[in-house]
C-alpha cells in the first residue's frame, strides 16, 4: 500500500514536503514555522504555480511551452499601460491583458498543432518576440496603478494574500476539470500515443491548439495577478520563469514524453521549489550557493524517485505472473467451454 | 433542504467577503499611521544582531567588490552580523520574494537595492512590520523607505553628456546603450539627451539595448561603426558597456577618434582609460552607499542621535532622509590613482 | 557434433522461476527452431545466450568448453549473434551504417572511410544473395521484409557461427519470407548454426531440423521436425489441440458498408459491399495497399476520389472521429504505436475510443470507468491482475484483446480488422478467431485484413485480393486455397 502511494508523485513528494519542513521547523524553530513565513512563502509561488498548471496540462499532452514568462510580463504591462497612459477603466484593462496572452497562446497552439512548426523553436521565437513587446509596453517599468487593480492582488483574505486564494482556486477547478470531463481527459491519450489517440477518433490537432490557449491564458492571469501585487508592471517580470515552471511540473510528476502528470502535482513542485529557497534565506545562504543548492537538491530527488520507481518497475517487469496465469486459465476457459 | 443550503452557501460567502480585507489606500505624503520600529533598548551591540543586505544579481564582480565588500567589512567592525541575499539573476521578482521572506525573520535592519521602483510595496512591508529599512543606489521615491543614499542618475547621464560635447567639439554623431527597461537608466538617458539636445549640431543615431553583456555591446557598437563610419561618440550606462564598446572600437581601429564616456571602475574600465580608449568614466561612490546604509541602520536601531524622548513611538527617523553620494570623474590625469589603490 | 550445449540453465526473478532446468544441445550446421507460448521463456533464453542476462544455476559449454557470458560485446566475441524481433535500425542512416553500426571502418586519423564501408557493404550483400539492397539506401525507404534483411546482414558482419532469429517472420511477407529462407539454407550450407524462434508452425516445419519446446519456464523436448506433427507440437506448446476451424457463416444481405471506386494513397479504383454479419477478408502482400483502405475508410488517411456508403447514406470523412460517429471501427496493425496507449492502464485503453460511456451526471466518473473496463476485461478474458495496470505490461494477446475491447466498447456497426493476431501466441489467436467470430454472428460487418494465409482462410466468408492498389480477384473463403490467393497476390 505505502510503496503504491509513493510510487505515486503527487504523494511521495507531498511526504517530502513533509518531511522537509518537519527538520525545516526543527533547525528554524522561530523562523520557518511562523504563519507570516508560510502565508509569505504560499503568496511567492502563487504566481509561478497558476502558470505550472497550465504547464502541467501541457506537458500531460505531450508539449511545452517557453513563452509564458514572456507572456506574464506582456499582460500585466499592457493592462498598466493601458490603465495609466489611456486611463482605460480596470476591467477592461484586464479583460485586454487576457486577450493579449490568448492570442498569443492562439497563434502558437496554431502555427504548431495545424502547420507542424517545431515547438520547442516556435514557443522559443514567441518567447524572445512577446518579451520585446513587453519592454514596449512597459517601458522602464510603471508604478502607481489604480487602487482597484491592485487591490486585485494585494487584498488579504483570513490574512492571506488574495493569489495565494487564486492559485488554489485555479489548481481546485482544473483538478476537478482534468478528473471529471472527458474534454480534458483527453490530454492524457495525446501524450500517451498521438497516433493512437487519432485513430481512437480524438481531435489531436484542436485538442492542441486549446492546449496553447489554456497555457497562455493562465499566463496571462498570473502576469495580471503578478503586476497587481507588485502594485508595477515591469518588462522583466517573469524572466526565468519558463524553465522554473517546466522544472516544478516535471517534479511534480509530469514527463517531457507526455501522458503521465496530475494538476496538483503542479502546486507540490512549486511548492518543493518555494520551501528550498526559502529555507535557504532563512538560513541566509549566500546567493552564489542557492543555485548550486537548489541544483543538486533537484538532481537528488529526482534520481530518488527514479530509483523508487525503477525498483517497483523491476518488479512488476521480471514478474510475469499474470503471464503464466494467461496459458492456465485460458486451458481452464477452453475445459468449460 | 435546498433552501437551507442556500443559505449556508449566502452565509459563507457574505463572511468570506467580509473577511477579505482590503489594501491601505496609498496617500500622497506623510503616512497616516506610525510604525512602531524596532530599536534596540540597550546602546550595546549585541553580536546577533543581524543586518541583511538584498540585492539582485548578487554574482555582478561591481557589487561583490564594492556593496558587499563594504558592508561586511562594516559588519566586522561594528562587530555585528551581515548576510547579503538574492538572486543570482538579475530577477526583481525574485529580489522582492527575498525581500518579503527575510522581513519574515525579522532582522535588525534591512539595506536594499532600489534596483526597481517595483520594489516599492516590499520595502512599505518591511517598514509596516517596523524594520529599519535603507535603500541605495537608486531611490524608490514612492516608497516609505527611512532614507536613501545614492547616485542621481539623471546627474550621470549629464555628466557623459557634459564630458562628450567637450570631447567632440560639440558637433558630430553619437549613440548611446545600456540597458532598456530600468528606471534608472533611463533617467540616465533623459539626463544624457537634456543636455545634447542644447547642441543642435550632435545628432544621436541611436539608442541601443546591450542587456548588460559584453559580447553584444561589443556587437552593438560594431555594427555602429559599420553603419555610421563618420561616428563621434558612444555613451554606455551599465557596467558592461565600457568594455564591449572599447573592444569594439579597438578593433575598428578606432581607439581615440572615436569617444567613449561610461560608467562604473572596475579595474578594466582603468585601464581602458590609461589605454585612451575610454576617455572618462562616471564613477559612483558604492562603498559609501552600503558603510553608511548600514551605519543608519545601526544607528536607527540603537537611536544613536535620539532627537525625542522615543522617536520610534512618535514616528521620527532620526537617520538623514536622502543622502547623494555624488559622482566621481575618472580621466586620463588622476586614472593613476585609482589603478594603484 | 555438438557444438552448444545447455546444462540445467534456471533463472529466477523475483516470484517466478522464468527457465528451470533447461537442457539443449545444438549441433554446427542445424536450424534449430525454439517454440512455446508468449512468456513460455524464450525470450529469458535468448537473453542468456547472448549474456544480457546470467543464469542462476547451470552452465554454457562451448565445444566442450565452458563459457561465461558476461554481456552481448562477449557473446559475439564467443560468435553468437541476435537478430532481434523489434528492428534495431536506425532510420534515417544508410544501410552501411547500420550493418556496420559503430565498426565503421576508419583511417589512421580515425575518420569513416564511407568508400571503403559501402564496398564492405556491398561485398556482404551480394555473398549474402541480397541483390536488391544497395549500401546507400537509407533504411526508411525500405519495405519491413528488407529492414529484415539488413538486420540480418547486420548480425552476420561480425561473422558469427551462432546465429539467433527472434520471430524474424513476424512482420514481412510471404515472399520476403522465402527470400529468408533460401539464406537461412545457405547459412545452414556454410556450417553456422540458426536458432529460430517462432510462433508460427508452418515456418517451423518448412526451416527446421529440430525443434525444442518450452512451456511454462520447463524444457518440454528436442524433436526431429521430420517425426512430429504440428498438433503434437501445438498440444505439448499449450496443453491441449489448437486448429484454426473453418467457421458457418452468418453473412445476411443487408448491406453496412459499400465502397465505391475508392482511391486514396497506394490505392486505385477499389469496389466492395460489405453485409452485415459479414467477414470479408483482404488479403495481399505486404504494402498491397490494404491497411491504406481501411485507414482512408476510416478517415486517417485522405481520399483522392470515390464514394463511401455505410448503411446507404454517403459518408464524408476528414478525420476518424466522424468515421466512429458514423459506426466504424478500425483495430490498427501496430499495436504498439496505433493502437495502444502503452502507459495507461487498461482502463483508461478500452475507453479511449468513446469516453463519453463513463459519464455519470455529467461528469467524467473514474468508478464507472473501472467497472465497464472490469465488465470487457472479463468478457474478453483478458488476463491482468488489475484494470488499473499499464498495458504495457501485458502479453501480445491481451494488449490485443483491450484493442478489440475498445472498439467493442464504441459498438460500431463496421469494423475495420487489420493484422488481429500479429506477434500473437497460438491460444490468444484461437482467442481472437472466435471472438471475430462471435462478433459477426452479432450481426456486426468486419473487414479482416491479414496476411496470414490460413488466418484468412479460417475466418472470411469472401476474400478480397489486392495486387498494387488494386483488387485483382475475389474468392469464396469456403472454397479457395492458399495456392489461389498467392497466385493472385503475387505479380
Amino acid at each position: 500500500m505505502l510503496k503504491k502511494l509513493l510510487q505515486d508523485r503527487v504523494y511521495s513528494l507531498g511526504i517530502t514536503i513533509a518531511l522537509i519542513c518537519l527538520v525545516a521547523s526543527i533547525l528554524f524553530p522561530a523562523n520557518f514555522p511562523t504563519f507570516e513565513n508560510v502565508s509569505q512563502v504560499m503568496l511567492n509561488l502563487s504566481i509561478d504555480t497558476i502558470v505550472a498548471v497550465g504547464m502541467m496540462l501541457l506537458l500531460i499532452s505531450g508539449a511545452f511551452d517557453l513563452s509564458v514568462g514572456s507572456v506574464v510580463a506582456f499582460s500585466g504591462g499592457l493592462a498598466a499601460n493601458l490603465m495609466y497612459f489611456h486611463n482605460l477603466p480596470v476591467p477592461l484593462a484586464i479583460l485586454a491583458g487576457l486577450s493579449s496572452a490568448i492570442l498569443i497562446g492562439w497563434v502558437n497552439g496554431y502555427l504548431i498543432a495545424y502547420q507542424g512548426v517545431n515547438p520547442m523553436i516556435q514557443t522559443l521565437a514567441m518567447m524572445g518576440i512577446v518579451r520585446g513587446g513587453a519592454l514596449l509596453v512597459a517601458g522602464a517599468g510603471i508604478q502607481n496603478l489604480p487602487y482597484w487593480y491592485n487591490a486585485i492582488g494585494q487584498s488579504k483574505l483570513l490574512g492571506i494574500q488574495m493569489p495565494v486564494w487564486y492559485m488554489l482556486l485555479i489548481v481546485a477547478i482544473l483538478s476537478f476539470l482534468v478528473n471529471k470531463t472527458v474534454f480534458f481527459r483527453r490530454y492524457y491519450y495525446i501524450g500517451g500515443n498521438e497516433k493512437a489517440a487519432h485513430l481512437s477518433g480524438i481531435r489531436v490537432k484542436q485538442m492542441k491548439l486549446y492546449g496553447f490557449i489554456l497555457s497562455a491564458a493562465l499566463a496571462g492571469i498570473a502576469g495580471i495577478l503578478l503586476s497587481s501585487r507588485l502594485g508595477a508592471a515591469m518588462s522583466t517580470l517573469g524572466r526565468g520563469m519558463e524553465l522554473r515552471v517546466i522544472t516544478a511540473v516535471i517534479l511534480g510528476g509530469a514527463s517531457l514524453s507526455g501522458g503521465v502528470g496530475k494538476i496538483p502535482g503542479a502546486l507540490l513542485g512549486a511548492m518543493f521549489m518555494g520551501i528550498i529557497a526559502n529555507i535557504m534565506v532563512i538560513a541566509r545562504v549566500s546567493g552564489l550557493w542557492q543555485d548550486i543548492i537548489l541544483g543538486i537538491i533537484l538532481i537528488f530527488a529526482v534520481w530518488l524517485d527514479l530509483f523508487v520507481q525503477k525498483r517497483s518497475l523491476h518488479q512488476n517487469f521480471f514478474r510475469p505472473i499474470w503471464k503464466k496465469e494467461s496459458s492456465k486459465e485460458l486451458g481452464k476457459a477452453e475445459l468449460v467451454e | 433542504m435546498k433552501r437551507l443550503s442556500t443559505v449556508l452557501y449566502t452565509t459563507c460567502l457574505t463572511g468570506l467577503l467580509v473577511a477579505c480585507e482590503l489594501p491601505p489606500r496609498q496617500h500622497s505624503g506623510e503616512k497616516q499611521t506610525a510604525d512602531i520600529i524596532r530599536t534596540s533598548a540597550s546602546t550595546e551591540v549585541d553580536p546577533n544582531e543581524e543586518y541583511v543586505m538584498v540585492t539582485t544579481a548578487i554574482n555582478m564582480p561591481m557589487y561583490v567588490n564594492h556593496d558587499q565588500a563594504a558592508f561586511k567589512k562594516w559588519g566586522a567592525a561594528r562587530g555585528v552580523k551581515v548576510s547579503v541575499l538574492g538572486p543570482a539573476e538579475w530577477d526583481v521578482p525574485a529580489q522582492i520574494e527575498t525581500i518579503e521572506q527575510v522581513i519574515a525573520t525579522r532582522p535588525a535592519g534591512l539595506l536594499i537595492n532600489g534596483t526597481d521602483p517595483g520594489i516599492t510595496q516590499a520595502i512599505n512591508k518591511a517598514v509596516a512590520a517596523g524594520i529599519p529599512t535603507v535603500v541605495y543606489d537608486s531611490d524608490i521615491p514612492g516608497s516609505r523607505r527611512h532614507a536613501f543614499l545614492g547616485t542621481d542618475w539623471y546627474q550621470i547621464g549629464q555628466m557623459q553628456g557634459e564630458e562628450m560635447v567637450k570631447l567632440i567639439g560639440g558637433k558630430g554623431k553619437i549613440a548611446y546603450m545600456g540597458i532598456l527597461g530600468l528606471t534608472n537608466m533611463e533617467q540616465g538617458f533623459q539626463g544624457l539627451l537634456d543636455v545634447i539636445k542644447k547642441y543642435p549640431e550632435i545628432e544621436v543615431v541611436g539608442k541601443f539595448d546591450d542587456k548588460a553583456n559584453v559580447e553584444t555591446a561589443a556587437k552593438l557598437t560594431s555594427d555602429l561603426l559599420a553603419a555610421h563610419p563618420d561616428l563621434s561618440g558612444i555613451c554606455g550606462f551599465d557596467s558592461n558597456s565600457g568594455p564591449g564598446m572599447a573592444l569594439a572600437v579597438k578593433e575598428a581601429g578606432k581607439a581615440g577618434k572615436v569617444k567613449i564616456t561610461t560608467v562604473d571602475w572596475e579595474p578594466e574600465h582603468l585601464q581602458l582609460v590609461q589605454e585612451g580608449v575610454i576617455q572618462m568614466l562616471a564613477g559612483q561612490k558604492r562603498e559609501l552607499f552600503t558603510w553608511y546604509g548600514a551605519q543608519f541602520l545601526f544607528d536607527m536601531v540603537h537611536s544613536t542621535n535620539k532627537l525625542s524622548a522615543n522617536d520610534a513611538q512618535i514616528g521620527i527617523t532620526n537617520i538623514p532622509h536622502t543622502i547623494n553620494t555624488g559622482l566621481i570623474k575618472i580621466t586620463k590625469e588622476n586614472v593613476g590613482q585609482f589603478l594603484k589603490r | 557434433m555438438m557444438y552448444l550445449q545447455l546444462k540445467g540453465i534456471s533463472k529466477y526473478f523475483p516470484g517466478v522461476k522464468a527457465l528451470e532446468d533447461i537442457h539443449m544441445a545444438l549441433q554446427k550446421g542445424e536450424v534449430h527452431a525454439i517454440c512455446g507460448e508468449n512468456g513460455a521463456g524464450k525470450s529469458t533464453l535468448m537473453n542468456i545466450l547472448t549474456g544480457n542476462l546470467q543464469p542462476d544455476a547451470g552452465e554454457l559449454l562451448l565445444n566442450t568448453q565452458k563459457i561465461h557470458l558476461s554481456g552481448p560485446m562477449q557473446a559475439a566475441k564467443m560468435g553468437i549473434a541476435i537478430v532481434y524481433q523489434q528492428l534495431s535500425l536506425v532510420d534515417t542512416l544508410s544501410v552501411a551504417e547500420n550493418i556496420f553500426a559503430n565498426s565503421q571502418p576508419r583511417n589512421r586519423w580515425g575518420f569513416i572511410q564511407y568508400s571503403q564501408l559501402y564496398e564492405k557493404t556491398n561485398q556482404l550483400l551480394s555473398r549474402l544473395g541480397l541483390h536488391d539492397l544497395q549500401a546507400q539506401t537509407l533504411v526508411v525507404d525500405l519495405s519491413p521484409g528488407q529492414k529484415q534483411m539488413v538486420e540480418i546482414a547486420k548480425a552476420l558482419s561480425k561473422d558469427p557461427t551462432i546465429l539467433i532469429l527472434d520471430e524474424p517472420t513476424a512482420s514481412i511477407t510471404e515472399r520476403e519470407t522465402q527470400v529468408l529462407f533460401t539464406l537461412i539454407r545457405q547459412l545452414k550450407q556454410e556450417g553456422k548454426t540458426i536458432i529460430y524462434i517462432s510462433h508460427r508452425m508452418q515456418e517451423i516445419f518448412q526451416i527446421a531440423d529440430r525443434v525444442t519446446v518450452l512451456k511454462d519456464g520447463k524444457y518440454q523436448g528436442t524433436y526431429q521436425t521430420s517425426q512430429v506433427s504440428v498438433t503434437e507440437l501445438i498440444r505439448m506448446m499449450v496443453g491441449r489441440n489448437v486448429v484454426v476451424e473453418k467457421y458457418a457463416s452468418s453473412a445476411t444481405s443487408e448491406q453496412v458498408l459499400e465502397v465505391k471506386n475508392l482511391s486514396g494513397k497506394r490505392f486505385r479504383n477499389i469496389s466492395f459491399t460489405l453485409h452485415a454479419g459479414e467477414i470479408l477478408g483482404l488479403a495481399g502482400l505486404v504494402g498491397a495497399g490494404r491497411t491504406e483502405i481501411a485507414q482512408t475508410i476510416f478517415g486517417y488517411l485522405p481520399r483522392s476520389s470515390g464514394e463511401i456508403l455505410v448503411k446507404g447514406k454517403p459518408l464524408t470523412v476528414s478525420h476518424p472521429e466522424e468515421a466512429i460517429a458514423a459506426g466504424i471501427g478500425y483495430i490498427p496493425e501496430e499495436r504498439k504505436s496505433q493502437g495502444l496507449f502503452l502507459e495507461k492502464s487498461i482502463v483508461d485503453n478500452i475507453l479511449a475510443a468513446k469516453l463519453t460511456t463513463a459519464i455519470e451526471h455529467g461528469w467524467y466518473n473514474p468508478d464507472k470507468a473501472t467497472n465497464l473496463a472490469i465488465m470487457y476485461k472479463d468478457k474478453l478474458r483478458i488476463v491482468a491482475p488489475d484494470v488499473h495496470q499499464p498495458t504495457v505490461y501485458l502479453s501480445g494477446g491481451n494488449q490485443q484483446k483491450a484493442v478489440i475491447a475498445k472498439w467493442l466498447m464504441a459498438d460500431p456497426d463496421v469494423l475495420l480488422v487489420d493484422e488481429p493476431t500479429h506477434g500473437i501466441d497460438v491460444g490468444a489467436k484461437a482467442e481472437i478467431y472466435a471472438l471475430l467470430r462471435k462478433l459477426a454472428e452479432q450481426g456486426k460487418a468486419i473487414l479482416l485484413i491479414s496476411s496470414e494465409l490460413p488466418e484468412i482462410l479460417g475466418l472470411a466468408d469472401r476474400i478480397l485480393v489486392i495486387r498494387e492498389g488494386k483488387i485483382s480477384g475475389e474468392l469464396m473463403g469456403q472454397k479457395a486455397t492458399e495456392e489461389e490467393i498467392m497466385a493472385l497476390a503475387a505479380i
